[in-house]
């Protein structure tokens, strides 16, 4: 058994190397498949990441006319503790509204300057259990009876997060659904290209094939250098692509991070070797199925 | 050792290559398949590798039902048949020795049995001064030497040997028939397929001559018997 490992690796890579203009034709489709593979995957995930990280910020702001009478704000804000959605609600005074500009803007004098006064208004904060019940609360609130004397604009002065979470779910489908086409139509090339150059394998071979039947070699025997030949071509595609990775990961991640810095952008190392062996089996998987179809359509054993 | 009965082969429709044959193959046998081009020898020794399905009748090989092989097996059935061509078959960028050992490598032969069989069976057929020869230094009689000693080395208890001697001048042929002779007093059976009318003439051998895919004759001690 051992001679025969040998000399069927032999034999796969002696024809991988006589038919290398195909073989890499295949390689690369392969690489640039697993590579977009690699990337859809990573990208869900740093997306993922910052959802996670918005949905936990979702709350939603009411803020309340000046004039309010805080006898009636205190009313609405028992209201809505009450409801079963809601997990928090928190008022916000003039003046912390104020504190916390003044924080947000501690880095920034000159702005800070140009605050006078105090024009901010004071507001209820809430969260609620699931960001999608964003929606549904905000209905809520704006029935209460007693909102129109608290709030100057019922549609205005009551603001959630909800566009944000909606416009990253959209982003999110949309990347999705294109990269899954473009895998297909990939997927599908590099199947075509591993069968051709089995095929062209096949060919090479078939006199050593027809003796090798007439003598009695069995069917697997025959099939298996053509079958180690595809995957070892689904395995170097699978290598160029997690290279390839690698160093796009560690160039455009910290650019990213430097971009993008009040969200989490993170890929661990742990997913990256996840997705390392993810990439291996699609190669492995696309490899051997290419050199399946050649061999039950052009080797007749 | 072979068993056909009632054995119809036909490609297209209403041409049959052969028709309702009937013929048995003791062990130990040395016969002769005769007959003009088209008759179906070619078909008889391909229903024999099962590289053809015959359209009706039963075949058995070697005890083994041809017919109800399943298709895995095939390799096995052909294991236990050495095959000889006129067209040697013999891989050109391997010597004799390679060629002959490709045979057991790829039956998964281990290297021990590959170093003492080929070497024996090369000088058996008269080629112990050419291991290290490619084909194409070789005449055609020692090509068709190295290619009777891959049928051999794996001592096959039937050879099939379609027209072996059909590129070979007269001489050469005497010698390859007197080899395929002395393998067949090492108890092989042997099945030659040939129109070499001369060679079937001098060695009366048991003959069975094909016409138009069906047996005219089958005699002990024989002669080609046509006036082609």
């Amino acid at each position: 058994m051992r001679i025969n490992v040998l000399y069927y690796s032999r034999e796969a890579i002696d024809s991988f190397r006589k038919n290398w203009v195909m073989s890499l034709a295949a390689v690369s489709t392969i690489a640039i498949s697993l590579f977009l593979l690699g990337v859809s995957t990573i990208g869900a995930s740093v997306v993922n990441d910052m959802m996670t990280s918005v949905e936990s910020k979702v709350k939603i702001d009411v803020f309340l006319k000046d004039t309010a009478p805080p006898a009636e704000v205190k009313v609405l804000q028992d209201a809505i503790i009450s409801w079963p959605q809601v997990t928090k609600i928190h008022y916000v005074s003039k003046q912390e509204a104020l504190d916390r500009l003044k924080e947000d803007l501690k880095d920034d004098p000159e702005m800070l300057k140009q605050v006078t006064g105090n024009p901010l208004p004071a507001s209820l904060e809430i969260w609620v259990k699931d960001p999608r019940m964003v929606t549904a609360v905000v209905e809520k609130i704006k029935q209460q009876p007693s909102l129109n004397s608290l709030v100057q604009d019922t549609t205005k002065d009551i603001k959630s997060g909800q566009a944000v979470l909606e416009k990253l779910i959209a982003i999110r489908r949309i990347m999705n659904i294109s990269i899954a086409v473009l895998l297909v139509l990939l997927g599908f090339a590099s199947l075509v290209l591993i069968a051709n150059t089995i095929r062209l394998a096949i060919f090479a071979r078939r006199k050593e094939i027809a003796i090798m039947r007439l003598v009695g070699a069995s069917n697997w025997f025959i099939r298996w250098p053509f079958m180690l030949e595809g995957i070892l071509q689904g395995l170097i595609g699978a290598a160029l692509a997690v290279t390839l990775l690698a160093v796009g990961k560690s160039v455009v991640f910290p650019q990213l991070k430097e971009v993008l810095r009040f969200l989490p952008i993170a890929f661990t190392q742990a997913s990256f070797v996840r997705l390392v062996l993810i990439l291996a089996a699609a190669g492995v998987f696309v490899g051997l199925t290419g050199s399946s179809v050649a061999l039950r359509r052009f080797l007749k054993v | 050792m072979v068993k056909m009965t009632h054995v119809t082969k036909i490609y297209a429709q209403d041409k049959p290559a052969l028709k309702d044959v009937n013929v048995t193959i003791e062990k130990g046998e040395f016969v002769f398949l005769v007959g003009p081009s088209g008759s179906g020898k070619s078909t008889f020794i391909r229903l024999l590798l099962r590289e053809l399905l015959p359209t009706r009748g039963d075949i058995f090989v070697a005890g083994k039902d041809v017919i109800h092989l399943r298709s895995w097996k095939v390799p096995h059935l052909r294991r236990n048949i050495g095959c000889v061509f006129q067209d040697f078959k013999l891989l050109p960028n391997k010597t004799s020795y390679e060629n002959v050992a490709f045979a057991l490598e790829v039956i998964g032969r281990s290297r021990h049995v590959i170093e003492t069989q080929v070497p024996e069976v090369l000088r058996l057929v008269g080629l112990g001064d050419k291991f290290n020869s490619f084909p194409d230094e070789l005449s055609g009689g020692e090509q068709q030497r190295v290619s009777i000693a891959r049928a051999f080395v794996n001592r096959p208890p039937l050879l099939l040997a379609d027209e072996p001697t059909g590129n070979l001048d007269p001489g050469t042929s005497l010698g390859i028939m007197s080899l395929l002779n002395r393998i067949n007093r090492t108890g092989t059976t042997v099945l030659v397929a040939t129109h070499d009318r001369e060679m079937v003439d001098s060695m009366r051998k048991r003959v069975i001559a094909l016409e138009a895919g069906k047996v005219v004759r089958d005699q002990q001690r024989g002669v080609y018997g046509y006036e082609d």
